[in-house]
């Protein structure tokens, strides 16, 4: 007995009915392979090639040949693509698996491209590239508030550093960020912008910014 | 009198093992329709069938798949009743250029080039039969399975329902195939007191779970079919004398039931009907390929998508292989399954991408009873 092997954490598939995909690759047995499983899945299918057109910028999934591919196909620069890639790897040479992995793929099907392969596809593509996406967007956030530092500096000083403290000043700044409901990096941002306490407002500034 | 091609088609099904009651009502279906197919003066072809018995046992599929292609002309084979004996057999279908004809319900998620799928998948079965538990019974729920794919999928769309209805999963636990020990899937069902149990349990795991799953009702009212039904996908007629006085109360749902003629019942039954979907799964999988075969000289040595491009094979969705099924959800009363509500012609959707896209499929016949 065993209910174990089951993940407790749940999480639906994604949507896919109706879904648009393009694949990019010369037209071929592989690609009647991949249309016919998409179509069975449920998503809208188109093929294309030797170039994107400006539609697949509105794709749900690109699947592009590894093996014939180069940069100048794609509508976007190498690993910035809007959705989820799936590299249609014949040669598993390291150059071309470099190059797709440089485009940004998110998961990969081997060719020739028989009866399966490709939902799966789909569901590790669509998993990869919403993490990254979420990295990503942790990464810049990060970064800005790194970038912040000083700013909060600054407005700790405005906020009283020198006659109160820094327990003090770092306390007020934090009951600001709270009333304005904002991080503290960005009401840091808006007490060094307005030149001092915006309690102080009556009083005359301490500091003005040139 | 016209001469009739002679076509050889295998069947695979298992005389023995742990799912023996279903294999062998899905065999008597496909012999009752070759029988019917042989005796139809409106078709061109005499069918002769090649049979192979696993015995249940998972590794024999392949080797006896390859062998019936192998070693006879027939390229069509009817039969594999667990989806772990349907994946083993693809890969063989795919050397030797074969196509399998499945006659039983499975958890979907596979749409193979190889094989039709002629029972229901869940958007016609599981989801019908939520349509008519949640709003009856809520969203709090046990769900026990078997210990391979059809357990751990069907409980996996549970929880997605669940999910969406608000509900919780207040236990969930898996048997091996075979296993009998039940008690402590009781055990968190008596404690955890759910509204409905989702049972895709096979064979004598079901069997020994549904026993005890009356003696809990009959100490505990709270555990009666009234207020806590145990539902299915896999059960059917064909398993009933297994289950005896147990299985009074028990929901099931699938695209028919013995007896049943109201709306949106299949189409073509034979004298009699069918005692089971299992049964009757295997006999539409058997005509349907009569019917493609017929005054099509050497269609059987096509491939199966190329004998699928006709127009004789309305009912066969060219894109999933799948078939247009009704969904019946079914009560076990006085020892028979009695419809209690029909969904007509409910679309395959075997990666339930399209469910969200549609408006909530409500059932829209409703079979009456006094």
């Amino acid at each position: 007995m065993s209910g174990a092997g089951q993940d407790r954490r749940h999480r639906s598939p994604p949507d896919l009915g109706g879904r648009r995909a393009v694949i990019l690759h010369r037209p071929n047995p592989t690609v009647e392979a991949l249309t016919r499983q998409l179509t069975a899945i449920g998503l809208e299918v188109a093929a294309c090639w030797p170039e994107l057109p400006a539609t697949a910028l509105a794709a749900d999934y690109v699947f592009f040949d590894a093996d014939m591919g180069h940069d100048d196909q794609f509508l976007w620069l190498p690993g910035a693509a809007p959705m989820p890639l799936i590299a249609l790897i014949g040669s598993e040479a390291p150059g071309r698996v470099a190059w797709a992995m440089k485009q940004g793929a998110c998961g990969q099907i081997l060719k020739p491209v028989g009866d399966g392969g490709v939902y799966s596809a789909l569901l590790i593509a669509r998993e990869v590239f919403d993490e990254r996406a979420a990295l990503s967007a942790q990464i810049a956030d990060l970064e800005r508030r790194l970038g912040a530092r000083q700013t909060v500096v600054q407005a700790v000083a405005l906020l009283g550093l020198h006659e109160h403290g820094e327990e003090h000043a770092y306390n007020r700044l934090r009951q600001l960020a709270m009333v304005w409901r904002v991080p503290i990096e960005d009401a840091a941002h808006r007490i060094v912008a307005h030149g001092r306490d915006p309690a102080d407002d009556s009083a005359p500034p301490r500091h003005r910014r040139r | 009198m016209m001469a009739r091609r002679v076509i050889e088609i295998g069947l695979l099904f298992s005389q023995s093992g742990a799912y023996a009651r279903i294999s062998q009502a899905g065999r008597r279906g496909a012999l009752r329709a070759v029988e019917a197919v042989n005796a139809d003066p409106a078709i061109d072809i005499t069918l002769r069938p090649v049979e192979r018995d696993p015995q249940g046992n998972v590794d024999l599929y392949r080797p006896l798949c390859t062998e019936i292609l192998r070693s006879t002309s027939a390229r069509h084979v009817v039969g594999t009743t667990t989806s772990w004996s349907r994946k083993e057999v693809i890969p063989a279908l795919e050397r030797a250029g074969g196509a399998l004809w499945y006659p039983c319900p499975y958890e979907g998620y596979e749409a193979s080039d190889r094989v039709v799928y002629t029972h229901a998948c869940p958007n016609q079965h599981l989801i019908p039969l939520f349509n008519w538990v949640l709003p009856r019974h809520g969203a709090r729920a046990s769900l026990v399975g078997s210990n391979y794919i059809w357990g751990w999928e069907m409980s996996r769309i549970a929880h997605d329902l669940i999910a969406e209805a608000d509900g919780a999963v207040l236990s969930e636990r898996y048997l091996p195939i075979g296993d009998t020990d039940v008690n402590r899937l009781i055990d968190e069902i008596a404690a955890t007191r759910p509204g409905f149990v989702l049972n895709s349990l096979i064979g004598p795991s079901s069997y020994r779970f549904l026993a005890a799953m009356a003696r809990l009702a009959a100490d505990d009212p709270a555990f009666s079919p009234e207020r806590c039904p145990v539902l299915s996908c896999n059960l059917t007629e064909c398993e009933l004398d297994a289950l005896g006085p147990a299985a009074e109360g028990v929901i099931s749902a699938g695209p028919h039931f013995a007896g049943y003629s109201g709306p949106a019942a299949w189409t073509e039954q034979p004298p009699g009907g069918f005692d089971s979907s299992m049964e009757g799964a295997a006999f539409r999988a058997v005509r349907a390929l009569a019917r493609l075969l017929s005054h099509r000289p050497d269609a059987e040595s096509l491939e199966l998508n190329e004998l699928l491009a006709s127009d004789a094979a309305a009912g066969i969705d060219p894109a999933t292989h799948h078939m247009c099924q009704p969904g019946l959800v079914a009560q076990v009363r006085r020892g028979r399954f009695e419809v209690i509500e029909a969904t007509a012609d409910i679309a395959p959707d075997p990666y339930l991408a399209r469910r969200h896209r549609q408006s909530p499929s409500r059932p829209h016949l409703t079979v009456v009873r006094p």
